[in-house]
């Protein structure tokens, strides 16, 4: 992937052949692994906060 | 129900389960940016290891998922190979007997190493290249989807290994 280097840089991202965005991955990793459990848990959270008021009903 | 991904595992680490984090949940926590909505988990299918898993299972008041009979896990269930898709206080956990075509916590274990999760002890997790390599076996749309980001996140690591960095694959 030595490559990379030269992918197109969109939107402040550092993105590779494939379309992944390196910036994401290299926040990710300055992360202990705990605080990436964390940081998953609160995006779920928020995933199903999002579906529970989807279920309200439609007034 | 609240989402606390680390306390369901600080109950397996507090009941001294001998488990592996494997799926998603390890990619997240070897550093890869995707995202998951369970914990999976390879357990150690022998009667002593699933006596405790049942203790911290009922801690975590685990019952099977999406059934409104809230049908408790038992031990049969756990000795054998099959998948149990489970809910707890915590969020939903799957406690895996065999994934890959029938790999074990044994036949696993050599795959995988221990990370701090912030739990009283490490929590045996699997590594990036192994879990690529279950991912591209699986061959769902849903695993190969997630392949670039995985292999991506592995040659960060070892980017970040080679210049004395990184965090394990």
């Amino acid at each position: 992937m030595d490559g990379d280097r030269d992918a197109p840089r969109i939107n402040g991202g550092d993105y590779d052949a494939n379309g992944v965005d390196r910036t994401q991955i290299r926040e990710m990793l300055r992360l202990t692994p705990a605080e990436r459990l964390l940081r998953i848990q609160e995006l779920v959270e928020s995933i199903m906060a999002i579906r529970k008021l989807n279920e309200r009903p439609v007034r | 129900m609240s989402v606390r991904f680390g306390e369901t595992l600080a109950a397996l680490v507090r009941h001294e389960v001998d488990f592996i984090v494997v799926g998603m949940a390890a990619g997240v926590l070897r550093g890869a940016p995707v995202t998951t909505v369970d914990i999976d988990v390879v357990h150690r299918r022998t009667p002593e290891n699933v006596t405790r898993l049942l203790a911290a299972l009922g801690e975590l008041h685990a019952v099977y998922r999406g059934d409104p009979r809230r049908l408790v896990p038992t031990e049969s269930h756990l000795l054998g190979p099959g998948h149990q898709l489970l809910t707890t206080v915590n969020g939903d956990l799957d406690c895996l007997g065999a994934i890959d075509g029938g790999k074990s916590y044994e036949d696993l274990r050599a795959a995988a190493s221990e990370l701090d999760v912030g739990a009283t002890h490490p929590v045996c997790v699997l590594e990036l290249p192994a879990l690529i390599e279950i991912k591209r076996r699986a061959g769902r749309p849903k695993d190969l989807a997630v392949i670039p980001i995985l292999e991506a996140t592995l040659d960060e690591v070892l980017r970040g290994s080679s210049s004395g960095g990184g965090s394990g694959a």
